[in-house]
């Protein structure tokens, strides 16, 4: 269901709103509100003023200066990073965040900052894969362009780029399928959308994609329908390794270029076609005159 | 404050059922849920007098653990013998609440008396106590309790900066207080109804039910001097919590209030 909404409709929606994140557009507000409710999160700029400066007598407690110091914000990261260690055992649920909270200290009381069903973990942990990803795409790109590494054809970056961040998944892959269902929940999928595809247009702006016409957004929905398509087989796989996963990966991937191929193939012998009617309506009119004047 | 609670400790139930029509209790359900307590979770329920809170928190707690075994049993299911027997022997198994504990505090012995015989009556026998204390000073020690909650109470503190000051101390780092109590409403026409409702209605029915019209009449205005929303929420600011928010309840009729010390 997933992935055949979310190329043709949603990417479009989706850059659309990517696009316009600044000024509020009249058929997603949700978008825009909601992508700043995600990254306050995460981000921690937002204007709030906690009394962070001296509490009038409590200053003194011990183990509190840590907290003081830094912001509600990094500890909320800190605390679902911890929780991310207890999923495979309690599933993306407010329990696996009350263990985490207890590994950094506090009371299991403390998971109560966050929802109930365990969406900002998800969220989390979608941010932190898309973070290494991107700095794993950096780092390979530095090499190129120092000389130590060859620049990968279009479709081999790609297949090792959603490969790279599909394996990600792996430890987490039995809990996996209620994360997706979660994500999936009104109240969240703008902000997993917006992860999504601010990460599909990281991989293709490493692949050294400049295109700003037409083609970008079809790129985007060709890898967005990739990249879903592969992570639901990959759910159901039970081969070694996930072999049959990656040769499925590879199957889309190849269909994609030569889908593109033909594409262009299609675009130049429609402008033939075209330019061959045009000849022929001008004969016909020029005979058409022609006899006219006889 | 005492002798008010004392008369009418024995009517408690009854009157808060006659004056909020029941829905009362809905507040209460809303309130542990908004907690979402795990098994092992240390509550401490001030001004928790008949332990309508208390109760249900276990009751929660229960389920809650319930569910757990029975996610633990279906695992279970691919172990072998030895593994399972070992398991057994593993005292979390046999506690149905999973070391969670509720401690209800209330500075009057009438309101604990009532609410003991309700846990006997009811049939809650593990897991709570039943301490006498004062919320402006609390006879407990420093970072010892998960979730601290004030039902319906913190607006009879005389110092209300003390109680959340002692709320702060004997809250373990993390952990959560919630506060439960009337609020205002600011809506217009909504006010005007129910301030037409409290004012005529009420101490009518605390005479009628409780014969003490009095008592009644004194909840009533304390409810309109209570600070509202934001105030009480600068107020837990104060005292050193942090992510305070309240949620209104029926307009603002009722605010539940929620901070941590982290």
């Amino acid at each position: 269901v997933r992935c055949q909404q979310y190329p043709p409709l949603r990417a479009l929606q989706a850059s659309a709103a990517l696009r316009g994140a600044s000024d509020e557009h009249k058929k997603e507000p949700w978008a825009s509100s909601s992508q700043q409710h995600f990254e306050s999160p995460p981000a921690g700029h937002q204007p709030e003023e906690k009394p962070q400066g001296p509490h009038p007598s409590y200053t003194g407690q011990g183990g509190q200066e840590s907290e003081d110091y830094e912001s509600e914000e990094q500890l909320q990261h800190r605390i679902l990073t911890a929780a991310l260690e207890f999923v495979p055992e309690h599933g993306w649920t407010a329990e696996a965040i009350a263990e985490g909270a207890k590994t950094l200290g506090l009371s299991v009381a403390a998971a109560g900052l966050f929802h109930s069903d365990g969406s900002e973990l998800i969220l989390h942990f979608v941010s932190e894969c898309n973070t290494k990803l991107s700095e794993l795409l950096k780092k390979e790109q530095k090499l190129v362009q120092l000389g130590e590494a060859e620049k990968k054809p279009v479709d081999e970056f790609l297949r090792d780029a959603v490969e790279a961040r599909l394996r990600m998944l792996i430890p987490y892959i039995e809990k996996w399928p209620q994360a997706l269902s979660i994500l999936l929940l009104p109240r969240n999928i703008p902000s997993s959308l917006t992860l999504l595809t601010n990460m599909i247009d990281d991989i293709w702006h490493y692949a050294g994609d400049q295109s700003t016409d037409f083609n970008w957004y079809t790129r985007r929905a060709v890898l967005t329908a990739i990249y879903n398509t592969t992570e639901l087989v990959m759910m159901q796989d039970s081969s070694p390794g996930f072999e049959d996963t990656w040769r499925f990966l590879e199957n889309r991937v190849a269909d994609a270029m030569t889908m593109s191929n033909t594409a262009t193939q299609v675009q130049s012998t429609g402008e033939a076609v075209v330019q061959g009617l045009m000849g022929a309506a001008v004969t016909v009119s020029n005979a058409g005159t022609s006899r006219a004047v006889r | 404050v005492y002798q008010v609670f004392e008369n009418v400790a024995k009517k408690y139930d009854v009157m808060n059922d006659s004056m909020t029509l029941g829905i009362h209790r809905v507040w209460k359900d809303i309130l542990v849920h908004k907690m979402n307590p795990c098994p092992g979770i240390l509550l401490l329920d001030v001004a928790g007098g008949t332990g309508d809170i208390a109760f249900r928190f276990i009751n929660y707690v229960r389920s809650v653990r319930q569910r757990q075994l029975q996610r633990k049993l279906k695992h279970h299911q691919n172990l072998s013998w030895q593994e399972i027997f070992e398991s057994y022997q593993n005292d979390k198994f046999n506690n149905s609440l999973g070391d969670s504990q509720v401690v209800v505090c209330d500075i009057n012995r009438e309101m604990l008396k009532v609410g003991k015989q309700k846990a006997q009556h009811l049939g809650y026998s593990e897991g709570l106590s039943w301490v006498l204390g004062n919320a402006e000073e609390l006879p407990f020690d420093d970072d010892k309790f998960d979730v601290y909650t004030i039902a319906f109470g913190i607006r009879n503190v005389t110092r209300i900066d003390l109680a959340l000051q002692e709320a702060y101390r004997v809250l373990k780092p993390g952990g959560r207080f919630l506060c439960l109590e009337f609020s205002h409403v600011s809506n217009p026409l909504l006010s005007r109804l129910y301030d037409l409702y409290s004012f005529q209605v009420i101490p009518v029915l605390g005479e009628v039910i409780a014969g003490d019209w009095r008592s009644y009449q004194y909840l009533v205005e304390s409810i309109r001097q209570f600070p509202p929303q934001e105030e009480l929420k600068a107020m837990i600011e104060d005292a050193g919590f942090f992510k305070v928010d309240y949620e209104n309840l029926n307009f603002g009729i009722v605010a539940i209030h929620s901070g941590f010390k982290l």
